[in-house]
């Protein structure tokens, strides 16, 4: 078959229904965004590899779209949208006036070159926002229940943000003295919810009985607030209590909000423990094996483009909400009806005036010529 | 309420697993009926679904949400490296990965020189050769009787699971290093983990309580 009406494997094209549907839904949530003022931004699709460079991003260098410019520089495909807008706010906000607060919405396509025959698409809609210049829980508690927002405003009713904190589990790797390898390994067990693997690791260890009874039952560490109490009284580990009071803190903001109903807690979300600094938060439903929203707070990365500065963020993808939605029979109402007007010669001035006239009105016209039999 | 659908690796591994399962009152007569074509079995009281798989295929169902909690063994995980969670050993199915060869190949594995491997897991056979043992190798994938590949010269060692050792010392070969023991695990989606916490966290509770 002739390649050139195909598309490379992992892209596709999105047309009729599916295409109009994503943008109505994609309107709908920026409205979210627009409520909480937030202000757009657009970055390039493409960036030096710097910018997303293992230091700085969450994705390794294998799975990211290179290519060369004519001096010679690599330049990637932009696999996430949030360092762009971290260099971005860097350089146009952040200078004039250290004590603003910024709030910064996107969308846009992603690109990962992920490996073949997995089913994956190379090409996503993602839709984020970034705050930053604010440390606070309130700015936590703000993402979160944009979160919550904007999966009610796409019409899920069944849904959980699900909320991690990497800093209890950071001041307990501390206070453990264990070596490099061991902590990422353990990491990678809690993350995992790898219970049995825990055991063992940490047997290994000769921790303090104390020390070792959290990390053993860090897997299981997650649910309600219920598990927050549990946690608090596992330890006295002073920063690692501290995480905890955050959270609390958070959920009754949150409550404030009235979305507290949607928030569970999960002290083994480890993943990408180095780049995040505080909350993480991956938002989950029905329908979908992967989450819809990740995020988090990330306090480390504008350090990297010269402006230390707290962030928290989070990206939604488009792909995984359609999907989600499709298969739990939400439709995504089109608003629109296309209205067709028939002409022919002899009334083409009057066809034309009246589907200008509706058009002006917002109404949907297609002018349509008559076929003349020949 | 909701299926709750698990993959089962065919064969051995998921007779003994529905064994398991019956231990803890998760029963499926309709898996049992001979000769049966059917691909998916429904426990209609309980609301869960089952059906059997390639293993190999097992992490890819659950990370997808296809299957909210697969059966399989731990060499397909390490080499599939999915994300899942993986919450269970069942203490089944114990078994080494190996790498295996003649006796006169051991004194390859104590130098970086290279040399060829042939596998049916390239990635643990890579991961095992490249981060820990630090030697340059030429990985040559197989997709069975990996024993041959040795004595006809194709490679001088293999990485492969050994459960008894009585094909390899048939065809002359032995264990020269031991890489990881194995054994069968369950794991379980990461959105069902929180979608379906209960139910889930329920299974694994009395899972463990009959290990």
């Amino acid at each position: 078959m002739e390649r050139t009406i195909h598309t490379p494997e992992g892209v596709r094209d999105i047309y009729s229904e599916e295409c109009a549907r994503k943008r109505v839904l994609q309107k709908k949530l920026h409205k979210v965004f627009v409520s909480y003022g937030y202000e757009d931004i657009e970055t390039p699709t493409f960036e030096f590899f710097d910018v997303f460079s293992q230091e700085i991003g969450t994705i390794p260098s294998k799975d990211l779209y290179k290519f060369f410019d004519r001096e010679g520089n690599t330049l990637v495909l932009r696999p996430d949208i949030t360092p762009s807008v971290a260099r971005a706010a860097s350089m146009y906000f952040l200078e004039k006036d250290k004590s603003q607060v910024i709030r910064l919405c996107y969308q846009g396509s992603t690109f990962l070159n992920s490996s073949s025959y997995q089913g994956r698409s190379k090409e996503v809609t993602e839709l984020g926002v970034e705050m930053m210049g604010d440390a606070s829980a309130d700015s936590d508690a703000e993402l979160l229940s944009m979160t919550v927002e904007l999966l009610k405003t796409a019409g899920l009713t069944d849904f959980q943000v699900s909320v991690g904190q990497v800093d209890f589990f950071k001041s307990l790797l501390e206070e453990s003295g264990m070596p490099e390898d061991i902590r990422e390994e353990l990491r990678e067990l809690i993350s995992n919810k790898n219970y049995f693997g825990v055991e063992e690791l940490i047997r290994e260890q000769h921790l303090a009985p104390e020390l070792a009874n959290v990390f053993m039952q860090m897997p299981q560490l997650f649910g309600g607030t219920e598990i927050l109490e549990k946690a608090k009284t596992m330890t006295n580990n002073e920063k690692a209590l501290a995480s905890i009071e955050r959270l609390e803190e958070i959920y009754r903001i949150l409550e404030m909000y009235g979305c507290a109903q949607y928030i569970t807690f999960d002290l083994g979300m480890l993943s990408k423990y180095k780049y995040y600094t505080g909350i993480i938060m991956q938002a989950y439903t029905y329908g979908t094996g992967q989450p819809l929203v990740k995020g988090g707070r990330y306090n480390n990365l504008l350090a990297h483009f010269g402006k230390p500065c707290p962030s928290v963020g989070f990206t939604l993808v488009m792909e995984h909400l359609m999907n989600a939605l499709s298969r739990q029979g939400i439709e995504v109402p089109l608003t629109w009806k296309t209205q067709e007007i028939l002409y022919d010669e002899t009334n083409r001035q009057e066809a034309i005036g009246q589907a200008m006239a509706m058009r002006r009105e917002g109404k949907h016209v297609v002018l349509k010529r008559k076929e003349v039999c020949p | 309420m909701r299926y709750l659908t698990f993959a089962l690796g065919k064969g051995r591994l998921a007779k003994t697993t529905m064994e398991l399962f019956e231990k803890i009152g998760i029963h499926c007569e309709e898996m049992k009926e001979p000769g049966s074509r059917r691909l998916i079995f429904v426990n209609e009281e309980l609301k869960l679904r089952f059906f059997l798989s390639k293993g190999p295929d097992v992490p890819t169902y659950v990370e997808y949400g296809a299957a909210d909690i697969g059966i399989v063994g731990k060499d397909t995980i390490m080499e599939e490296g999915r994300k899942l969670f993986e919450v269970l050993d069942l203490g089944f199915g114990n078994c080494n990965m190996c790498v295996c060869g003649p006796q006169s190949a051991r004194e390859l594995l104590n130098h970086g020189q290279l040399i060829r491997v042939a596998t049916k897991y390239p990635n643990i056979a890579k991961d095992y050769f490249y981060n820990k043992k630090h030697q340059t190798v030429e990985i040559i994938k197989l997709n069975g009787s990996i024993e041959l590949a040795p004595i006809v010269g194709l490679s001088e060692v293999i990485v492969d699971i050994v459960e008894t050792g009585a094909t390899l010392r048939e065809n002359g070969l032995d264990v020269l290093e031991t890489i990881c023991p194995l054994s069968a695990r369950m794991v379980v989606n990461q959105v069902s983990m929180k979608m379906e916490s209960q139910r889930i966290s329920g299974i694994i509770r009395d899972i463990k309580a009959v290990l």
